[in-house]
């Protein structure tokens, strides 16, 4: 057991801060909403300080690449960095350059980061499916307000999709939940830092307003959200996306995006609403993620099933002597 | 970063599940506290040969008997011990904290007359620090001790101390200070439960027969040697204490342990069946889940010789919310069942009684929301 970073893990993400700090973060974030725009400088720069093979390199690839995902989306990214670094190397086998995407057939429905996606990895019951996409094959999802661009698929392109075999939807659909956790993680530090910054400096009745205990205390139980959604986010990657883990990290980060959001914009108050302001970045990218595979209901029901009705899986966490 | 127990680790589990199935009276589990003789007896029997194995103190220094053991040994220690109703009675608060502060702050005759009986197994302490008018501002508090030559006069009450009934000892908070001193003119006594002027009320709780009880002190004559610590300086005992008390409590595995066992309940009884019923114990899962990580996180800075940090108040919210959660689950799955302690049932009034104990859960949300958020005190 070890919480902190190793010296690899340390220097990796020194570097990823350094290359954030240049090239993500509010302001970026903004520019791209404004033209509904996929971060390729971004890409490019993740990529030639090889942080798409980060996977695999070292004894627990998916654990750097879910700190590296959270990190990613704290800093407001519009990459799919986690979907090609951390879930296509599960779900395919190998490393994966390509940008990919992540649906539920049909995949006709809203994608996140769809209409730049060169790999689309669909889940259709127990069965992944791949598909190369070309821009022509999307349509861009246009009352799309903020948040990450999405886009549909235009009809009979899905058909061109390869089958990857029986069972390998399971393993796709539990890395996309370890990836929704990684998400909700970065997003909601990120959200609760802006508004601890904010209530720290908003004066009313002469007191900055994160002086009242009301306000503190709500505050207080979004630490403890973040907190744990971005310790079992990693927690899952560490284990490899396990079926139970991965279904408990998605409970809990996307269960609990509901919970920032509301309370985000509640402390905000008006201002939390404009445009101008940047705390949509974070929240709205938030409802996104965390409605994906059926949103916390359904992770948080494959969880109790996984967990509870499976002695082995359940013996992994609770077996007293007596 | 890495989430793996080592083989040592694991060794050490699995020898400490085979003492506990060995030890442990049966139907420990759901003891019930009201014949105390039993109780302690029964305690100090595990405790003890706990101490026989070197498990007993194996967190303390060499200089006193320990065997500096890793603080992920107290991890699987709190985690095999909590969820089964903690055999070992109040000693762990011996082991745990009033030892380690009497090695900090005691005198060589202290040291002598008191560490080797709890690192024996053999005596129990109870706690006097909330009064009927200082509770979470324990700083207010009023027992008063005048000095009176080689003796302190103590006079005064505490009260919703726990293990008195089993005590042989008290760690006592006293005010040697003026009045209105707050934190600077608290004093620590330790006190043999039964000295002249020392009474007990013991309080019918619904938290538990040994949960509370009310001490009074009637012009009490106290050595001044029993003192732990300068005097008025007792403040920074408590505070050193304290933060052990919070730090890494395993509560999340007993949450987990009867969300489990509530589970096995829905599962007879088809409650599990429905899948609103599901999402909720899938919700109080992920809990409990988050709640071990963010308790072994504390362990893991403990470990790493970081000072205390308001992580440990986070691990005590969760960990007492997911204990809250099971609570609500269980009675919806069971029904009236629920209130038949003979069954799987959680005892829902003394699951909700461990958000009050041990500092409440809104003090644990104002150290998180100043230390840990950096928002900036009120008036």
């Amino acid at each position: 057991m070890q919480f902190s970073l190793n010296d690899d893990q340390r220097q990796v993400m020194d570097s990823l801060e350094t290359l954030l700090r240049r090239r993500a973060g509010r302001e970026r974030a903004l520019q791209l909403t404004a033209t509904g725009g996929y971060d390729h400088e971004l890409d490019a720069a993740l990529a030639d300080a090889g942080f798409f093979q980060i996977a695999q390199a070292g004894e627990h690839g998916a654990l750097d690449a879910a700190l590296a995902g959270v990190e990613i989306a704290r800093r407001l990214g519009v990459t799919g960095f986690a979907a090609s670094a951390l879930v296509a190397p599960m779900v395919l086998g190998e490393p994966c350059e390509a940008r990919v995407a992540l649906a539920e057939a049909p995949a006709n429905r809203p994608v996140r980061l769809g209409g730049t996606a060169q790999l689309l990895l669909a889940l259709r019951g127990d069965e992944a499916l791949a598909l190369e996409t070309e821009p022509d094959d999307w349509i861009a999802v246009d009352n799309n307000r903020a948040g990450y661009p999405l886009a549909r698929l235009r009809e009979g392109a899905f058909d061109r999709a390869r089958s990857l075999g029986a069972g390998s939807g399971g393993r796709l659909r539990d890395a996309w939940r370890v990836e929704i956790a990684v998400q909700c993680a970065g997003l909601i530090k990120g959200a609760l830092e802006l508004t601890v910054d904010y209530l720290r400096d908003r004066r009313q009745f002469g007191r900055p307003i994160g002086s009242f205990q009301a306000v503190q205390h709500r505050l207080a139980r979004l630490a403890v959200l973040a907190e744990g959604a971005r310790w079992l986010a990693l927690e899952a990657a560490y284990r490899d996306a396990r079926p139970d883990l991965a279904a408990t990290a998605a409970a809990f980060a996307a269960g609990g995006a509901d919970t920032v959001f509301r309370e985000c914009h509640q402390l905000h108050g008006a201002i939390g609403f404009t445009r101008e302001y940047p705390l949509h970045l974070w929240t709205v990218r938030l409802t996104q993620v965390q409605r994906e595979l059926g949103g916390p209901t359904r992770h948080r029901r494959d969880a109790a099933q996984m967990t509870f009705t499976n002695p082995e899986v359940l013996a992994l966490s609770v077996a007293p002597a007596v | 970063m890495e989430f793996d127990w080592t083989a040592e680790d694991r060794a050490y589990r699995a020898d400490l599940q085979a003492y506990i199935r060995k030890m442990l009276p049966p139907g420990w589990r759901g003891y019930d506290q009201t014949d105390r003789p039993a109780y302690k007896a029964a305690a100090r029997a595990f405790a003890g040969g706990m101490a026989e194995q070197g498990w007993l103190t194996q967190n303390w220094p060499k200089d006193y008997g320990g065997a500096e053991c890793s603080a992920w040994r107290q991890a699987i220690l709190g985690e095999e011990l909590t969820p089964i109703g903690e055999p070992r009675g109040s000693q762990y608060m011996n082991v745990n904290w009033i030892g380690p502060a009497i090695m900090r702050f005691g005198t060589e005759a202290q040291k002598q007359y008191h560490l080797r009986r709890i690192a024996a197994g053999d005596v129990f302490w109870c706690q006097g620090f909330s009064e009927p008018d200082a509770g979470s501002d324990l700083g207010s508090l009023r027992t008063r001790a005048v000095r009176d030559g080689d003796d302190y006069v103590v006079t005064g009450s505490k009260i919703w101390t726990s293990h008195v009934g089993i005590a042989d000892f008290c760690i006592l908070l006293v005010r040697t200070g003026a009045p209105d001193s707050r934190a600077r003119g608290i004093s620590v006594l330790l006190v043999p439960m039964g000295h002249p002027g020392f009474t007990t009320r013991h309080i019918a709780s619904l938290a538990g027969d040994e949960s509370h009880y009310e001490l009074f002190f009637d012009e009490m004559r106290v050595p001044v040697e029993w003192r732990l610590g300068e005097e008025n300086e007792g403040w920074e005992v408590v505070r050193w204490a304290l933060q052990y008390e919070r730090v890494g409590s395993t509560q999340y595995q007993r949450a987990a342990l009867q969300l489990a066992e509530t589970a096995e309940a829905a599962i007879a009884n088809g409650a599990f069946e429905d899948p609103e019923v599901q999402s909720r114990f899938g919700e109080a899962w992920a809990a409990c889940q988050a709640a071990r990580m963010l308790t072994l996180l504390v362990y893991d800075l403990r470990e790493a010789g970081s000072p205390p940090t308001a992580d440990s108040n986070l691990s005590r919210l969760i960990s007492t919310d997911c204990l809250k959660m099971v609570a609500q689950l269980s009675a919806e799955v069971l029904g009236l069942e629920a209130l038949d302690r003979a069954g799987p049932a959680v005892d829902g009034v003394r699951n909700a009684a461990l958000s009050v104990a041990a500092g409440t859960a809104e003090i644990q949300l104002d150290r998180i929301a100043i230390d840990f958020l950096g928002l900036p005190r009120g008036k």
